[in-house]
């Protein structure tokens, strides 16, 4: 049931072996993640779970190099992330991760092309390349005629749309969505999840959390967190 | 890559700013009250510096002037007043007898006499006797007619040099050429006009009237006065050989004994660079005061303005980290909008000081004659020093701040509401 061995070991991007994360509130300690080891593989589409304060979110932040685990060793592509300094994480960030929010994250003041270029900006690509892998990306995820807009002149699912647009356009090794669809209504997360369904057919590895079980199912791989643990990690079947 | 991140970051500096017009403005006041200190002080201390060259230039930096009176002055004054005069006869041996110098002349002066023309009397302007070569001397130059002949000089003709200002104040502009001057009851005939050359520190000259020295002396007596003499060296590289031969040449003419100090003072240029060094020191010491102090102020309103914007845009930096934006990009960002913001206080100075240093240029030398020096036009040289100043200045009330937001924990900036 356990989904580990069955793959081989060149179609391994992540590996992390007994992570942990720490923080420390005065005198207190607080355990965001305790003990967690876990694979994940090319085209790997992967929903994590559990109940609020599990860790899912620190979870992430760790796999997408935005945060360091206090204990245990994270490789990325083999590469040990604990051994990395700041400029490499954010060069991991920039070409290897894309990510989605569930708050959207995307700069207030800058148009859908300007949000889904920032990325490559800091890849240090030039504008005219930029301005036309930017406007793949938003065709991509069906924006085309929104390529102006500013993110207030946007609706939510449009929104996440630019935010996923932006995710893939440096075509990172991996796609991480922290509760994409929590802040869209039921119909409009429907279209994002459908959205992603195509990335991953494509060949995109993809990790989610989500609280809601139809979310998860998208996914043909299901982690459940409880406590800074795993708690079951299995193959979904409903898929 | 470098430089497509220099750009970027000019851009959002400049986004930024747009959005908080009011706030940049009041953040970079104190740095364009620094900056208009820095401009107007070199504005004043180039005009000092304009002043003093335009005096080398009158007097001739290749000049020396053997005189009773000594330049420098001050010091000794008591002391100077019982030399005994220069006579006549003294300075003429001494001109006879110079070897190394181009040219040696005599100079005699008068002045509380009158100078009447038709009905128009003019008092204040200083009558000197010299010889024909005075006009071979910057301060013989003419612009109107010519200055008097050899010729004329040896048989003692009463012709007339005219001063600038004896030109306007007698005939208010009117052509001078052909027309007869009377003083002490003598006809002098007008054959020119000095150029104009009085500066804030020479500003006499343009009241002085030059005449034949036999004329001069059939006018007001041959003696009872001291007699100074200009020696031209011919180039600044010969000036100390002639120093040392006048001074030696003038001793021996008035018999000072070997131990003896000089009775007489020997005058060049350098006298006036003392007198600007004093004026230069005290614009410093006025004006770097308050420049540091404004910059103070300046500095702390950026870097106030900066701690804010960093605060405010933490969601946005947080956004940046994700996406791949190293530390040192964010630094760059807001060490950049830092400088921007001081720059932009540096040209609103500069624009600000341009209107101000034009009116008063223009203006208060109708009122304060003094102050003719001052250009109307600021040195684009200041331009320059204005813009690395508020730069460097920017940038350094961007660091703290900068650093600042380098090191936002991306997780914690992401987690902000705003
Ligand atoms: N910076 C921090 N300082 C202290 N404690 C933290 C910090 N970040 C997270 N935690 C704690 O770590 C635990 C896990 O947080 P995390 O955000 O990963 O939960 P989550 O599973 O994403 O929850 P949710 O479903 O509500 O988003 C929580 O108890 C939280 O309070
Ligand atoms: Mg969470």
């Amino acid at each position: 049931m356990i989904n580990t061995e069955e793959k081989n070991n060149g179609n391994t991007i992540i590996e992390i072996e007994h992570i942990a994360k720490i923080y420390q509130m005065g005198t207190e300690f607080v355990h965001a993640i305790r003990d967690i080891t876990l694979k994940i593989y090319k085209n790997d589409y992967l929903a994590i779970m559990g109940p609020s304060g599990s860790g899912k979110s620190t979870l992430m932040n760790i796999i997408g190099c935005l945060d360091t685990p206090t204990k245990g060793k994270y490789l990325f592509k083999d590469m040990d992330v604990s051994e990395m300094t700041d400029n490499d994480l954010a060069s991991i960030r920039n070409k290897e991760i894309g990510f989605v929010f569930q708050t959207f994250n995307l700069l207030a003041r800058s148009s859908s092309l300007k949000n889904v270029e920032l990325p490559l900006i800091y890849a240090g690509i030039s504008k005219s390349v930029r301005d036309e892998m930017a406007m793949k990306a938003l065709e991509n995820v069906g924006l085309s005629d929104r390529v102006n807009h500013k993110p207030n002149e946007l609706s939510g699912g449009q929104r996440q749309r630019v935010a996923v647009a932006r995710a893939l356009v440096t075509e990172p090794s991996i796609i991480l969505a922290d509760e994409p669809t929590g802040n869209l209504d039921t119909k409009t997360g429907l279209e994002i999840m459908n959205l992603f369904n195509e990335l991953w057919k494509a060949g995109n590895t993809i990790i989610l959390v989500t609280h809601e079980e139809e979310v998860a199912n998208f996914a043909k791989r299901i982690i459940k967190l409880r406590d800074g643990l795993i708690e079951n990690d299995s193959i979904n079947h409903q898929q | 890559m470098k430089f497509s991140e220099i750009t970027e970051n000019i851009k959002i500096a400049f986004e930024a700013m747009r959005v908080n017009k009011l706030r940049s403005l009041l953040a970079s006041l104190g740095v364009v009250i620094g900056i208009s200190f820095v401009i107007l002080m070199g504005w004043v201390l180039s005009g000092l510096d304009q002043a003093l060259e335009d005096t080398f230039n009158i007097i001739g930096t290749d000049m020396l002037y053997i005189d009773k009176w000594d330049w420098a002055g001050g010091r000794n004054w008591k002391k100077i007043r019982q030399r005994k005069d220069i006579t006549y006869d003294q300075a003429t041996e001494f001109c006879e007898k110079i070897k190394n110098a181009e040219l040696a002349i005599p100079n005699a002066r008068e002045f509380g006499y009158k100078i009447k023309y038709k009905n128009e009397e003019f008092q204040g302007m200083s009558f000197i006797g010299t010889r024909w070569e005075h006009s071979m001397t910057p301060a013989g130059s003419t612009y109107i007619g010519r200055h008097f002949t050899q010729f004329e000089d040896d048989i003692g003709s009463n012709v007339i040099v005219l001063g600038y200002k004896v030109h306007q104040a007698l005939l208010n502009e009117g052509d001078p050429l052909g027309q007869y001057v009377k003083i002490e009851g003598r006809k002098f005939l007008v054959i020119g006009v000095i150029k104009k050359q009085g500066t804030m520190l020479f500003d006499f000259v343009d009241n002085q009237c030059f005449m034949p020295i036999k004329a001069f002396q059939s006018v007001f007596g041959r003696s009872g006065r001291s007699v100074s003499v200009a020696i031209k060296a011919g180039s600044i590289n010969s000036l100390d050989e002639v120093r040392a031969e006048s001074e030696g040449l003038m001793r021996q003419i008035r018999n000072i004994k070997p131990g003896e100090e000089n009775d007489f003072s020997i005058n060049e240029t350098k006298a006036f660079e003392s007198t600007v060094e004093v004026l230069r020191l005290s614009v410093w010491s006025v004006g770097i005061g308050m420049t540091v102090l404004s910059f103070l102020v300046g500095i702390i309103g950026i870097m106030n303005i900066m701690f804010v914007s960093v605060t405010e845009r933490t969601k946005e930096i947080g956004i940046r980290k994700a996406v791949g934006a190293k530390k040192r990009t964010i630094w760059m960002q807001f060490i950049i909008e830092a400088a921007i913001l001081s720059f932009i206080g540096a040209v609103i100075a500069f624009i600000g000081c341009s209107v101000f240093v034009y009116l008063i240029a223009t203006l208060l030398p109708k009122f304060v004659p003094e102050t003719a020096f001052l250009s109307p036009i600021l040195p684009y040289e200041l331009l320059l020093i204005a813009s690395f100043v508020s730069i460097f200045v920017g940038m350094l009330a961007g660091l703290v701040p900068a650093v600042r937001a380098a090191n936002l924990d991306p997780v914690e900036a992401l987690r902000r509401e705003n």
